[in-house]
């Protein structure tokens, strides 16, 4: 199975922005992006809807990680998943210009909460994007026990269009 | 130098997004056929071609690439595009499908964009909710010819880009329940449309150039959402008025909710690889030798 993420310009530019917003403590921003499903053949297509960023109140002071979610935060997402039967995918950025990777925290923090999402939405899958001002990279749990496969392929859809692998 | 030389204004890359793209193209009939045609010269790589018709007598006023010949022997539309295609791009990516597009929905979802070159209003809405569903910007061309009486016929158009976010089809009111309701009390009784090479040239021409925009644009900042008309008397093709009035538009009719399929679950999807597409190649000696027999192309 090949993955895909299809996401508009217009919604990225709009998560890159707010992402760059300053936290009062936290050092970065995160939030969560639910998407659609799609399948043909043998790949998957994550086509992202919406945007809603972690609110103010909900990061935890935590100067070991750059940003700390607390569980209401996560609560919130796993309702929006259940809800709107929707896929969640966990983002944040690195800033940069090339394809950014995940962070050892990033690594380990997803591996956490990600898995939770699968409990209330199991019909979808779930997972975490990590951006830099160009580009993107994610990770997908498609159940509890299954590995989690990268995103084999990003398409930015607007004006122009911009597609790039990252596998 | 390659053959793509005199268009590397495009960019330095130009030649490998085009290559690399894959389109879908929706009618492969007056409209479609001049769309096939001219990504082939551009150097697009990928093609999904969904046509159910074969080439008819009357259809050889405007088809391109079909001939007589494909008439005696009532060759698929699908299969004149994809001769026309390979005679350009011999290693292109074709999935020639001799269906309602309907029919090809799973190869139509891996395409970068689509192009409608059907008739019909409710035709336009499926496809267009189709695309949009699956974040793929939709260019739209269509033509008619309307009786004047005594002053004669205005050859009109349009060229539509419905791009995932920005104005669709319905807000620049080319589709409306009226239409779709007077296409309704018309259907079976329609009789064959006016259509002529020229004009389906020019909306061609145009999606083409819009296409292109979107693969590779050659000026920054080229507008998401494009409404043209085209005026086949005047001989002009101008932007309409909504274009501009529908700038800033968020599209009310496609919300962003609707994007995915509603009742998909990973638990029940299967996965499969999807055929190779490989260049058709030379008939092997007997089909040639029976096509000849048969004064069949080969």
């Amino acid at each position: 199975m090949k993955i895909r993420f299809k996401v508009t310009s217009a919604l990225l530019t709009t998560i890159r922005i707010d992402l760059r917003r300053p936290h009062p403590f936290a050092h970065e921003r995160v939030g969560f992006i639910a998407a659609g499903l799609a399948a043909a053949h043998d790949e998957l297509f994550i086509l992202a809807r919406e945007y809603r960023p972690v609110r103010d109140d909900e990061y935890l002071p935590d100067p070991r990680v750059g940003a700390m979610m607390s569980a209401e935060a996560i609560r919130r997402a796993r309702q929006w998943a259940m809800d709107d039967r929707v896929a969640i995918f966990h983002v944040h950025t690195h800033g940069g210009q090339g394809i950014p990777g995940f962070s050892g925290i990033d690594i380990r923090e997803n591996g956490k909460f990600v898995p939770n999402f699968i409990s209330v939405a199991p019909h979808s899958v779930h997972g975490a994007i990590v951006l830099s001002d160009k580009s993107a990279f994610g990770q997908v749990w498609i159940d509890r026990t299954s590995p989690q496969p990268f995103i084999a392929k990003f398409s930015e859809v607007g004006m122009p269009l911009r597609s790039w692998s990252t596998i | 130098m390659s053959r793509l030389d005199r268009q590397s204004f495009l960019g330095p890359q130009s030649d490998a997004v085009l290559d690399a793209a894959t389109i879908g193209i929706v009618g492969l009939g007056g409209g479609g056929s001049h769309i096939a045609q001219q990504t082939a010269h551009m150097g697009v790589g990928g093609y999904v071609n969904a046509d159910p018709d074969v080439i008819e007598d009357t259809n050889t006023n405007r088809l391109i690439g079909g001939t007589l010949a494909d008439v005696a022997v009532s060759l698929p539309k699908v299969t004149i595009a994809e001769r026309l295609i390979r005679g350009l791009q011999p290693n292109a990516r074709i999935l020639s499908i001799q269906k309602d597009w309907h029919a090809a929905v799973d190869d139509l979802k891996l395409c970068d964009v689509i192009l409608g070159a059907v008739d019909g209003f409710k035709e336009r809405e499926q496809l267009e909710r189709f695309a949009r569903k699956h974040l793929i910007p939709y260019i739209d061309i269509g033509m008619d010819v309307h009786d004047l009486g005594t002053k004669g016929f205005l050859v009109s158009g349009q060229v539509i880009l419905s791009m995932p976010g920005a104005p669709c089809m319905r807000c620049c009111g080319f589709i409306t329940d009226e239409r779709l309701e007077q296409e309704a009390k018309r259907y079976g009784a329609a009789g064959s449309r006016p259509q002529v090479v020229w004009s389906n040239g020019v909306l061609a021409s145009t999606a083409v150039g819009l296409l292109t925009q979107i693969l590779t644009p050659w000026y920054p900042n080229p507008p998401t959402f494009v409404f043209l008309d085209y005026d086949g008397n005047k001989g002009t093709i101008i932007r309409n008025q909504r274009m501009e009035l529908l700038k800033n538009h968020v599209c009310p009719h496609h919300p962003p909710d609707e994007t995915g399929d509603p009742l998909f679950d990973i638990r029940q999807q299967s996965f499969a690889s999807r055929p190779t597409i490989l260049p058709s190649g030379i008939a092997p000696w007997y089909r040639r030798m029976w096509n000849r027999l048969r004064k069949r192309p080969d």
